[in-house]
């Protein structure tokens, strides 16, 4: 039956034949001369010819050896002509076998309606060949997609297995077009193969289209058994390769039956995972692999040179590039051109190009929708710019529109509250005046449409809305923070909102209770402090503010002349086990002194004194606690300080020491109007470099900031001093106490110390001391606080140390100018700003001299050059000028060197700036 | 990389499906064979489960600034789905 087949050898249908039990080809094998080793046997002399002559078996020999060459078309002419001159039955056997392989050939070249009409031909001629002919004929209609001659005989439940193998056998070596196998008319619909076919072409078609799940390659019609079985083997091997799974691919691949149809994408397939040792491609296979895998290497190329172009932002290139890369992109990545024209257009408009010509250098407008507005409000913010700020929160409005519209989030979802506190955190960078001249009149960029609500100003607002959806602890600390800011009738409003709608929350209670207490409302704030205890009695806050409270009170009640009050509150504050830590002790013995002393008891005065004395170690400290709280209380008339000159030797040695310890007490109790006697302070400052050593280093923290608070810097300067020589975790904040103490027209140094003291910090992990450093570094002078390495930070600790005496404008101290010309920003704001004469070309972009064109250059040594200068000498000045800035010279430099001589410096004329 | 990138997980992601995809990636990379990544893993499903994190993370994850080289990050090559026909024609010639 299966008597066609290939001539090059390729093809398998020989060995299928061979493997046919023996009678069941009709065709004697000596007959069956239309393949290659009948062929071959022929001319090599094998079986006996019928042609009596050797002309004749010479004849047949040549003809044969044209149809193994592949020569069907002359060995055709050549048997015919044999035939004709020589008609006999070899001569006709010959003839059929040229014909056969005539219509093969015609076959393998797809001329499928060629070969059925030469076959139909033959069929006439030679009606004796009619089973051979017939099998030719299935083979002709296979390839013209007629599959029903192949098909009928499985219709047939007795049909013998040899005969149903053949037939599957042609299903999985030639039939390509599955749509005509589950097709085809002669098998009922139902008909397994039908159906396995249909399936297989539309997971064949989903494969190759896109990515697929595991159901639609699963093929269950499918079985291991039938014809189409290599399919699902192909079908999952593309969808492996499709995943980037490429083993499983690989895997795949080997499953695939070498004869079978879908083996021939085994090659592009393999050269597509870049196997080693596959195959040359035909040019299908070439086209498939140049289809499927893109190589992606240009466009890279192209991103990386429009990724140059915007960081040297040179528009011309940057439109160039982008044109190139937009180009590339359609053709080897088109799925992510949407989000390089967003990205390109983002920051193409951040950069300030025109939107028309932008469009036109990405063939077509990006796609404005959330995710475009989140970038683009990003881009802006990122430029912290004012202006740009009020814009940024705009788009960042936009974004929530879109977000909303493209259901990203709910509009009452925890990522709107977020959005809507970033959007206030970002209206934090814009200063109060112009955000409130924004908020007046709408002036950013565009006026507001009627009836826009433009709540996106109002960081209020904002606050409230995201409070409402979420109403989140941190959320009210933010909230609370800004309110604060803005002043504290706000901050109240914010705090007692806070409180309603999280009233088990402690901080809203703190703050309301803390200003209370500052508006020395203690009724109310012991009211929010109770609450508070309700909550969290042993939190730390809430601990030591009843102790503050009661004490602030008790002398409240002191001033007022009622000491009952006062002595209810300290036998209040004697039941509180926190009383009795630390000096808090001495604190109630000294408040008691002086509630006997307004109450004239004598008698219990004298105990409390004996008992603050007992407690502090000694008369001196005891007597600044006493006197201290009297002028809290203001009730000086209770106590009085010798002068300190009037104090021994010893005492005024211990003076530094005893102001410590009582300054801790103070602090502790919140006590910020403690006075002493100014003689004290300064016999403090004289006393201290002898008794520094014996000093604990919360003591020397402790005079440190008593200097600072009672205007001493002396002291203050000579702590830091102490207290950097101890060096460890404290000497951030000595270096920063250090540099609050500085001389404010030592600004150089004061810089240095501030700089050091936030790196420092940074290095010890101090946040606080990091952000008070970077404050006070940048607003004094108007600048931004510089950088500086931790080497160069301990450098200038070690010179600090070196250098104890308060500085003076005779004796300045250590010389920080070069660190700081290596680390100040030296634009011309900058240097103005820090006392320093911007130079004339200071007042340009000085870096972008390299990109000025030769005209640019020329206008600017124009404005510069004197008039009485001769245009020829002009002419030659300029060439040295342009050269020397070339070669990367100081303008100012430069323009001294050349004009300086001439002109005597007149350089009169104001030059204009480029400016971006 | 973005969070629910690092999982695996779309950005609408359950919580089911973040714990799921935070189990299956620890158990890829272990803290004591692969800490460097597992750190990220963690930092990531940290991210998600906290819905105030991930509003975050989703506010701020547009990449504006990145290289544009990022978009076609790891491949050398891209495969594309074709269609059918280019799969087609090589079958069909033998």
């Amino acid at each position: 039956m299966v008597v066609y087949g290939r001539l090059d050898g390729r093809a398998t249908l020989f060995q299928l034949r061979y493997a046919k039990p023996p009678g069941y080809n009709e065709v004697p094998p000596r007959r069956r001369t239309a393949n290659i080793a009948v062929s071959q046997n022929s001319s090599a002399g094998v079986s006996p010819t019928p042609f009596a002559n050797d002309g004749g078996e010479a004849f047949e020999t040549s003809v044969r050896q044209l149809i193994a060459n592949g020569k069907s078309r002359i060995a055709l002419e050549n048997a015919k002509q044999f035939h004709k001159t020589n008609p006999t039955a070899a001569s006709e056997s010959l003839l059929l076998d040229a014909y056969l392989a005539r219509v093969q050939a015609l076959l393998d070249q797809n001329l499928a309606s060629e070969a059925k009409s030469l076959l139909e031909l033959v069929r006439e001629r030679f009606p004796a060949a009619k089973r051979r002919l017939d099998n030719l004929g299935v083979a002709a209609s296979v390839r013209s997609g007629d599959l029903a001659g192949l098909l009928q005989p499985l219709n047939d439940p007795q049909l013998d297995p040899v005969r149903r193998s053949a037939i599957e056998q042609i299903i999985q070596t030639q039939i390509t077009d599955l749509n005509a196998l589950a097709d085809c008319a002669s098998l009922p619909p139902e008909h397994s193969l039908r159906q396995a076919a249909a399936a297989v072409e539309r997971a064949f078609n989903a494969v190759t289209s896109g990515p697929v799940t595991e159901e639609q390659i699963a093929l269950p019609e499918v079985s291991h058994r039938s014809p189409l079985a290599p399919w699902k083997f192909l079908i999952r091997a593309i969808a492996c390769f499709h995943r980037g799974a490429d083993d499983l691919c690989r895997e795949c691949l080997a499953g695939i039956k070498p004869e079978s149809v879908p083996s021939r994408l085994i090659p592009a397939l393999q050269k597509m995972l870049g196997m080693n040792g596959a195959a040359a491609l035909k040019a299908s296979e070439s086209a498939l692999v140049s289809q499927v895998n893109v190589n992606l290497a240009e466009l890279r190329a192209a991103l990386a040179n429009l990724d140059h172009a915007f960081a040297k932002e040179d528009e011309g290139h940057v439109f160039k590039a982008m044109r190139v890369a937009v180009r590339e992109c359609q053709r080897s990545a088109p799925d992510r051109l949407a989000i390089l024209r967003q990205i390109v257009s983002v920051r193409g408009k951040a950069g300030g190009l025109d939107p028309g010509r932008l469009e036109g250098a990405l063939d077509g407008a990006a796609r404005e929708d959330a995710a475009f507005f989140r970038m683009y409000a990003l881009a802006i913010e990122s430029s912290g710019d004012p202006d740009d700020l009020v814009e940024a929160c705009e788009e960042w409005n936009n974004f929530r529109r879109h977000a909303l519209r493209e259901g990203l989030f709910r509009s009452d979802g925890v990522e709107a509250a977020i959005l809507y506190l970033h959007m206030a955190d970002v209206l934090k960078g814009i200063p109060r005046g112009l955000l409130k001249d924004v908020q007046r009149s709408g002036q950013w960029g565009r006026k507001p449409a009627a009836g826009e609500d433009r709540y996106f100003l109002y960081p209020d607002q904002l606050y409230a809305r995201s409070c409402a959806i979420d109403p989140h602890p941190e959320a009210f600390s933010q909230w609370l923070r800004w309110a604060a800011s803005q002043s504290v009738s706000e901050a109240e409003k914010v705090a007692r909102e806070w409180h309603k709608l999280r009233p088990g929350d402690i901080d809203p209670l703190l703050y309301l209770m803390d200003r209370s207490e500052k508006r020395n409302a203690f009724p109310a704030a012991l009211s929010y402090l109770e609450k508070a205890e309700r909550i969290d009695a042993v939190h730390s806050a809430v601990r030591a503010a009843r102790l503050r409270l009661l004490a602030a009170g008790a002398m409240r009640d002191l001033q007022r002349k009622k000491a009952h009050l006062a002595m209810e509150k300290l036998e209040l504050m004697m039941t509180l086990p926190q009383s009795q830590q630390g000096d808090r002790s001495a604190f109630l013995a000294a408040l008691r002194l002086l509630i006997c002393v307004s109450s004239a008891d004598k008698t219990g005065a004298a105990a409390a004194r004996a008992e603050t004395e007992t407690l502090l170690g000694g008369s001196l400290s005891a007597g600044f606690l006493v006197f201290g709280i009297a002028s809290v209380a203001k009730r000086l008339d209770f106590v009085s300080l010798p002068d300190a000159k009037d104090i021994g030797r010893e005492n005024r040695a211990a003076i530094p020491a005893c102001l410590a310890r009582v300054m801790a007490i103070a602090k502790d109790f919140g006590i910020t109007k403690f006075q002493l006697p100014v003689s004290y302070f300064a016999e403090a400052e004289k006393q201290f470099p002898q008794v520094s050593d014996s000093l604990d280093v919360e003591q020397i923290r402790s005079l440190g900031e008593m200097g600072m608070a009672t205007g001493h810097p002396k002291l203050a300067w000579a702590a830091s001093g102490a207290g950097l020589k101890r060096g460890g975790p404290d000497e951030a904040y000595f270096t920063l106490l250090r540099a609050r103490a500085a001389p404010p027209d030592l600004a150089t140094r004061f810089l240095a110390l501030a700089a050091a003291a936030a790196e420092l910090g940074r290095f010890h992990r101090d946040a606080k001391i990091v952000d008070q450093a970077v404050e006070i570094g940048r607003n004094p002078l108007g600048g931004e606080s510089f950088p500086l390495t931790i080497e160069q930070a301990r450098e200038v600790v070690r010179k600090e140390i070196a250098s104890p005496a308060f500085p003076s404008a005779f004796k300045p101290g250590p010389d920080y100018r070069e660190l700081l010309h290596k680390n100040l920003c030296q634009c011309p704001d900058c240097s103005r700003r820090r006392g320093e004469t911007p130079g004339p070309f200071d007042e340009e972009d000085y870096e972008d001299f390299n990109e000025l064109t030769d005209k640019e250059m020329r206008d600017l040594f124009n404005e510069q050059v004197p008039e009485e200068i001769p245009p020829d000498i002009a002419d030659m000045f300029f060439e040295i000028m342009k050269d020397a800035f070339r070669s990367g010279e100081s303008p100012n430099k430069i323009i001294d060197q050349i004009l300086g001589g001439v002109s005597g410096g007149g350089r009169g004329k104001k030059k204009k700036g480029r400016r971006k | 990389m973005i969070a629910n990138e690092v999982l695996g997980v779309p950005a609408n992601a359950s919580e089911e499906e973040i714990r799921a995809a935070y189990v299956g990636k620890v158990k890829e990379f272990p803290p004591d064979r692969s800490p460097r990544e597992f750190e990220g893993i963690r930092d990531a499903y940290e991210t998600l489960r906290d819905p105030r994190k991930r509003a975050m993370a989703m506010l701020l994850s547009a990449s504006f600034a990145a290289p544009l080289v990022s978009l076609i990050e790891g491949h050398q090559s891209r495969r594309v789905f074709a269609g059918p026909r280019p799969w087609r024609e090589v079958l069909k010639t033998k």
